[in-house]
């Protein structure tokens, strides 16, 4: 399974179409951070939330970039299971790529500080809730992609159309007066926790969520592969 | 292997491609799948690849390695010709020295030695489905699944099928080869199924090249006697296999332990 998660990713990477996520990352991630400086959990979770449809994007695109047919010899040689979740794993690693300079970037344009007065977070703390709040965006953000996957969605409007719905749900839906929050992956109610002082049950909780609302999504995704191969 | 009661649909409430398909295909044994265009050639063959999921029955007793050739090799990717055989190798469970000496040797069988470091969207057709055949075969497979595999190959190429084919029947494994273009009677002694209005009917073998597979059951003792005077009667022994066969103990028509053919 390496190989062929190897062999996805240099398929993925040696094409031109590996540029635009990466560039939309990086452009986004630049207009956050051009406003000032921030604390690092908060701006983190701001960073968390639009790197989400980035991320969910970016996995459409590096399990499209595939031809069908390929895709399918993958599945005769490796079996259906093995197949699908090579490609998600592939996705995740791209996605673990841009969750790493999505948390080195500010620092690098001068985008976040240090403790500025007291009882600000030390800035490993930042840093580590910051990596949370991406790596708690990340499963979400793979199964949104899978689902918008040209196997899946059979067409390129379709694709869009799914991608599309799934960010603005994730938005519309994670408002802090949503009547069904649990309909999206709480990305939002993450950052507006990360913004204030997060306690460590609230974490526990959103961790739990991410990760239940990932796996109904692939869930759905697995059993959709077995008509699609 | 087996396809038990196969039906097989594309889509909820579509039409039925197959219907109540069972077909048995013995190791060591080729068909031939003839049909007209669209009639579900392709289908068949990629639900033995294990590529398609049937709807209802099932595919049992497929082999661990399976060889497919699409009908078109995806040509469009980012690799050279030898980058990719390797990669592909090691998806199939090729260690690294394994997936370099089994590229090495296709490469060379199938004349691919100038178009090594070629990128696989510079191909030309048949060069490009040289190298959906090599990719098949890196590790032998149990179960070599070729659709229309003479398209577009050259006169040189389309002799290294037969051969290709007669190899992996040699080991033991089974073959399965779609096509519309007559070119099958470069597999004599293959058995024929015809797909038509989603059923497949065996076509009877015929010539003098025909053969078949005769099962029989020998006690436990007499193995090695029995094995070598068949042998020695010009007969091919396929496989020995014993009562414990699990697979076997299931379909009381293959309990015998002996598989004996030609």
């Amino acid at each position: 399974m390496t190989a062929l998660i190897r062999f996805r990713l240099a398929g993925f990477l040696r094409t031109g179409r590996a540029l635009a996520p990466v560039l939309a990352g990086l452009l986004t991630l630049a207009v956050l951070y051009g406003g000032g400086r921030a604390q690092p959990a908060e701006a983190y979770g701001v960073s968390a939330v639009v790197l989400f449809p980035v991320l969910a994007w970016q996995t459409k695109i590096l399990l499209d970039v595939e031809p069908d047919v390929q895709r399918r010899l993958a599945l005769a040689t490796v079996g259906p299971t093995r197949e699908w979740v090579a490609g998600l794993l592939a996705a995740a690693v791209a996605g673990l790529g841009l969750v790493t300079a999505a948390l080195v970037f500010p620092w690098l344009v001068g985008g976040v500080t240090g403790p500025v007065v007291p009882g600000d977070r030390s800035i490993p703390a930042g840093l580590a809730l910051g990596l949370w709040g991406h790596l708690i965006a990340l499963p979400p953000a793979l199964a949104l992609g899978a689902l918008a996957s040209r196997v899946i969605t059979r067409s390129a409007g379709y694709g869009v159309a799914v991608l599309t719905l799934g960010v603005v749900g994730v938005l519309v839906i994670g408002r802090t007066d949503s009547v069904a929050p649990w309909l999206a992956p709480p990305v939002m109610p993450a950052a507006r926790a990360l913004a204030g002082a997060i306690s460590g049950p609230t974490a526990l909780a959103l961790t739990g969520w991410a990760l239940a609302w990932a796996a109904v999504a692939l869930t759905g995704y697995a059993r959709a592969r077995h008509r699609r191969p | 292997m087996w396809l038990e009661d196969v039906w097989l649909r594309y889509r909820r409430r579509g039409p039925w491609v197959l219907r109540g398909t069972t077909v048995h295909l013995a190791p060591g044994e080729a068909v031939v799948v003839l049909g007209r265009n669209g009639v579900g050639k392709s289908t068949l063959l990629q639900l033995a690849a294990g590529v398609l999921r049937p709807t209802r029955g099932r595919v049992a007793d497929r082999p661990a390695v399976v060889g497919w050739v699409s009908e078109r090799f995806p040509a469009d990717q980012p690799f050279t010709v030898g980058g990719y055989l390797v990669a592909s190798a090691r998806v199939a469970g090729l260690s690294r020295g394994e997936a370099d000496r089994a590229v090495g040797r296709w490469v060379d069988r199938l004349g691919l030695g100038p178009f090594h470091a070629v990128r696989l969207s510079q191909l030309s057709k048949g060069t490009a489905q040289k190298v959906g055949l090599a990719q098949a075969l890196l590790r032998p497979p149990g179960l070599l699944v070729l659709d229309e595999p003479w398209e577009g190959l050259d006169a040189d190429a389309r002799e290294l099928v037969p051969q290709v084919v007669g190899e992996v029947l040699a080991d033991g494994g089974s073959v399965l080869v779609s096509d519309h273009r007559g070119e099958t009677a470069r597999l004599p002694g293959a058995r024929g199924w015809t797909v038509a209005d989603g059923t497949v009917v065996e076509r009877a073998p015929s010539g003098a090249g025909a053969v078949a597979v005769v099962e029989l059951e020998v006690p436990v003792p007499q193995v090695a006697d029995t094995v070598a005077r068949l042998r020695a009667e010009g007969h091919h022994i396929l496989r020995v296999r014993g009562h414990t066969d699990p697979a076997a103990a299931t379909r009381p028509e293959t309990g015998p332990p002996f598989e004996v053919a030609r």
